[in-house]
């Protein structure tokens, strides 16, 4: 343990120093209104974003941790910051997004008519975010953490209902401030319990306290972290603010919020379920792995069924959460189990799907906020024939379609695949139970079904969205975006494929962060040229190799079979008809049929209302509304609405504004306390 | 059993390679023909698939107007797919020809991508048939797939390994041993996925181009001349890819370990019967089976991934 005052030097204090002084003077320069102070804030950001990632692989290649303390008060660290491997690859993840985002903002709105005039307060916001963020992850202390916590959440509510604070948009963001205050009021309680064991507030010495707490204390602080982390992490059934306050942020915020700031809830839970509480009882991964497979199913399902595309990419972030927290409860199960090599490859299949996702899902955020900003809707059905009139940023958006979709060789595939492994692994493990081998197994059903929705569900998207004949006569004259955004949007993209090839080393050096988690012993991360594994009795995933012979028989394919062949472009065949967008497949007709096969968990409502023309049977307008129930929102939350307007009503009688009744309560409390404290 | 020489290694991957791209169309040959000989028809020759790919590949390809570069790009990555897939099956010798690049759960992974780009394109002109075709393989692959995969991981659990290889190596080391309850269980299952994934009856019927029952035909009706023949090829490949898999997990005896001439021969003829097997099946069940109605379907499939999923349950909790 370093003393009071030890600060790190070299280059990761240089690196601290420099990030936060570059925010700190991004938020300034966000208070310079219009466009000037909107590019110098989002291009210091950047700067900074690029300092973070530096930080994290300067950490990672030495494998020790960074730690700066300074100042006291009270016993308590003023500054304790604290970077270890794990940190530093959610630090590293977190730059590399948000440089994308920070240069993705300097040309937001510039094309569109979404660029509010004068002075803008997500400007301001949005470095302060980013610092939080990163904060969150390298406070080395639960005071900090919790500070930086609360900065987050409330930077980014300020960003989600900052630029237009209509109606339904505050709405959304009063929905996000009170889950969000439910999970630190959790996270509260958890983190006092550990301190007043400790002694102290640094995590650093929370794991030898939680050691000797008794095991129904430990059960509790376990559910209160499951229920802060998962709430921010937008686990089922804790979920419902999340579909509503990620689409309403600005793009470049929303690819943050959903490809970074979810990832705090990830990074709580290794942080404090697996490496300070853990290893604990089978149930505790049980639970993680049920609330996984369930967000992940629910979540690809309720985002087939979304036509907004920003609101269905939000589902999808509770898909890929699930998917990463299967990995994290195999985690669990198999250290509980002590066995370290499985649990080793269930949370190296968790967090490189924590980077994979903060990338692909960036990609795709950023997207549709250009598709908004050229067509003025994030409906589907108004959309169409981008691919033509937006070349890149369909580009941009169909390899992450690809990448989320867990195809081969984007770096989707690679986490899913060792996920996979990490279910058959604990299945084939002799030291599980039969019970969570079970559940292991089914699992792998469920992450199987998942995938094929995923499928379905991006090719809707991308199909719908992007191909074929304009929908609208917006859509018909969009344009290609900025330069800024398309470079961001490509750049990640790159990314997507990058990781995706070079998956085996990359897996490799995440492999010996989660084996230092594991193990409490990190090392340096080196990065070996091996393909993606081993997996179940040894078997890898060749990812580079895979991914070039694929673009060589497709080149090749082109070269002989395609490119030189006689090709005659004609109208579409529409039985005689004029072709038209109507007879193109909507979101809603393309997803009819996985929404009647999962009719029982979906429960959809149609209403068709049919105004004939008068005294003929001809129909002269035809409505049609359709939409999914959400199970969760109607029979967990409905319920515990109608108790709380109840209980409300209830208080309501006492409070009937007369001062004489205030007295008297002031007066009957007051000899209660005295009674009580006597 | 020693590791083959690169050498001996190249030799039975290249006879595979070779023996798989060349087999391909015939296997749709064989059950077109067996399909017409139990419906009392003539039916086309065997080497009708050969003779319609040769005339798609000399004609021109007629493009949408609505459509995108992927239009003309998706033929290319959806044939890599399955190639690179197919590849990776064992089909003649216990060692495919990219061992060590990839288990089985690559070559679902390549399937999928195959079919994600194919269900795209099918978007790309605009055309309601497309979106029809499209919209049905998606939503049908998403009761596949689950039990595809259950399926297969009975076998990877049975050899220790998700590495297709190892699955062979093992079951044909094990003789008829390998096939346990629990094994079967899951063979069932994949022979009723492998319907759907080969899009036969009883759920897609690969003859008709009739809109209220297609589903690959239906992504194929926008492409013509070189396109079209890339994509029915892939089509054929898939077939061979399909019951290689079967066969590799679940009845890979008569597999090579061997590169001596005889055994390899042996292998070449064993893995012929079992594909011609194969084909004649699913002549049997065309044939013989009517389509279901799609809304019907999830209860066929359901039924698949409960089988998959009993064949696990026995193996965890049953004595061995």
């Amino acid at each position: 343990m370093p003393t009071a005052s030890a600060v790190i030097s070299g280059l990761p204090a240089a690196l601290v120093v420099t990030t936060t002084v570059l925010l700190a003077v991004a938020a300034l320069a966000g208070l310079v209104p219009g466009r000037t102070g909107r590019r110098m804030a989002h291009g210091l950001a950047g700067l900074a974003c690029i300092g973070l990632v530096g930080l994290g692989i300067s950490v990672l290649a030495t494998g020790e941790t960074a730690t700066l303390r300074a100042g006291s008060v009270l016993g308590f660290a003023l500054v304790d910051i604290r970077v270890d491997p794990l940190a530093a690859l959610f630090l590293a993840t977190l730059g590399v997004a948000g440089a994308a985002s920070s240069a993705y903002g300097i040309g937001y709105g510039s094309t569109g008519a979404h660029m509010p005039a004068g002075r803008d307060r997500t400007t301001v916001a949005y470095p302060l975010f980013l610092a939080s963020l990163a904060l969150v992850f390298a406070a080395g202390d639960a005071f900090a953490f919790l500070f930086a916590w609360e900065a987050m959440a409330l930077s980014s509510a300020v960003l989600v209902v900052g630029a237009r604070p209509s109606g339904s948009v505050a709405r959304a963001g009063y929905f996000y401030l009170a889950f969000t205050h439910l999970a630190t009021a959790a996270l509260v309680t958890a983190f006092a319990i550990l301190t007043a064991a400790a002694g102290t507030s640094s995590f650093a010495a929370f794991g030898a306290a939680a050691a000797g707490l008794p095991r129904l204390v430990r059960d509790v602080v376990f559910l209160l972290v499951l229920i802060g982390f998962g709430t921010k992490a937008g686990a089922m059934p804790l979920h419902v603010w999340l579909p509503r306050a990620h689409p309403v942020a600005p793009s470049h915020v929303s690819a943050l919020m959903s490809g970074v700031m979810i990832k705090t809830g990830v990074y709580g839970l290794v942080r404090v379920a697996l490496e300070v509480l853990g290893p604990g009882p089978e149930w505790w991964g049980l639970l993680i792995l049920g609330v996984g497979v369930v967000s992940a199913i629910l979540g690809v399902l309720y985002a087939l069924m979304e036509h907004d595309l920003k609101r269905l990419l939000a589902f999808h972030s509770i898909e890929n959460v699930g998917i990463i927290l299967i990995g994290l409860g195999i985690a669990l199960i198999a250290a509980g189990a002590g066995a370290a090599p499985l649990a080793g490859l269930a949370l190296t299949a968790a967090l490189f799907h924590t980077l994979n996702h903060a990338l692909f899902k960036s990609v795709l955020f950023l997207a549709a906020g250009s598709v908004q900003d050229a067509v003025g809707s994030r409906d589907l059905n108004v959309l169409g024939g981008l691919a033509r009139l937006m070349p890149i940023t369909t580009l941009a958006f169909a390899v992450g379609a690809a990448a989320i979709s867990g195809l081969p060789p984007l770096n989707g595939f690679a986490s899913e695949w060792l996920t996979f492994q990490g279910l058959l692994s604990a299945g084939a493990e002799e030291s599980l139970t039969p019970l969570a081998r079970s559940a292991a197994l089914v699992a792998v059903g469920g992450l199987g079904l998942t995938a094929a929705l995923a499928v379905a569900c991006f090719v809707k998207a991308t199909g719908v969205g992007f191909l074929a004949l304009p929908r609208s006569a917006g859509a018909a004259a969009a344009r290609e975006t900025s330069r800024w955004m398309g470079a961001a949007m490509l750049a990640l993209a790159g990314a997507c494929v990058a990781v995706g090839l070079a998956a085996g080393p990359l897996a490799a050096g995440i492999g010996e962060i989660a084996a230092g988690v594991v193990t409490g012993e990190p090392v340096p991360v080196t990065l070996a040229p091996v393909p993606v594994g081993p997996g179940l009795g040894g078997a890898v995933y060749a990812a580079g190799a895979i991914g070039l012979l694929l673009a060589g028989i497709a080149l090749a394919t082109w070269l002989v079979g395609i490119r030189p062949r006689a090709v005659r472009r004609a109208p579409t065949w529409t039985c005689g008809i004029e072709p038209a967008p109507a007879f193109e497949y909507t979101a809603t007709s393309y997803a009819k049929l996985i929404r009647l096969y999962f009719g029982r968990i979906l429960r959809p409502a149609r209403e068709i209302a049919v105004e004939l023309h008068p005294g003929t049977p001809f129909p002269r307008t035809v409505r049609y509304r359709g939409e999914a129930t959400h199970v969760i929102d109607e029979r967990l939350y409905g319920p515990l609405h109608r108790a709380a307007v109840g209980a409300a009503q209830l208080a309501r009688r006492l409070q009937n504004g007369s001062l004489q009744l205030y007295l008297v309560y002031t007066v009957v409390a007051v000899v209660i306390l005295l009674v009580l404290a006597r | 059993m020693d590791v083959p020489s690169p050498v001996e290694e190249l030799v039975v991957g290249t006879l595979q390679v070779v023996l798989v791209l060349l087999v391909a169309p015939a296997l749709l040959g064989i059950t077109k023909a067996v399909k017409a000989r139990l419906q009392y028809r003539r039916g086309p020759a065997v080497v009708q698939p050969y003779r319609d790919l040769a005339k798609w590949w000399r004609k021109e390809s007629v493009e949408s107007e609505a459509a995108s570069l992927l239009t003309a790009i998706a033929p290319a990555l959806v044939l890599a797919a399955i190639v690179v897939a197919t590849l990776l099956v064992p089909i003649v010798g216990d060692r495919p020809p990219l061992t060590g690049w990839g288990d089985l759960l690559v070559v679902v992974g390549l399937m999928a991508l195959a079919r994600f780009v194919l269900a795209l394109a099918a978007l790309d002109a605009g055309s309601a048939f497309g979106g029809m075709g499209s919209s049905r393989e998606v939503a049908i692959a998403a009761l596949v797939e689950p039990a595809l995969l259950l399926a297969l991981a009975g076998a990877a659990l049975a050899a220790g390994s998700t590495d297709l290889g190892v699955i062979a190596r093992a079951g044909a080391a094990a003789g008829t041993a390998w096939l346990t309850p629990a094994l079967l269980l899951g063979a069932g299952a994949f022979a009723v996925v492998a319907l759907a994934e080969t899009g036969h009856e009883p759920v897609d019927n690969p003859d008709t181009h009739l809109e209220l029952t297609m589903v690959h035909e239906g992504m194929l009706l926008e492409a013509s001349g070189p396109r079209l023949a890339i994509l029915a090829y892939a089509a054929e490949l898939r077939l061979v890819l399909v019951a290689g898999l079967f066969a590799a997990a679940f009845l890979p005896f008569g597999i090579a370990s061997d590169v001596a001439p005889l055994p390899l021969l042996g292998a070449v003829a064993a893995a012929l019967a079992k594909l011609t097997g194969a084909a004649v099946a699913l002549a049997v069940v065309d044939a013989t089976v009517a389509k279901l109605r799609i809304l019907a379907l999830p209860e066929l499939l359901a039924t698949a991934s409960i089988l998959a999923l009993t064949g696990l349950a026995a193996r965890l909790w049953l004595p061995a």
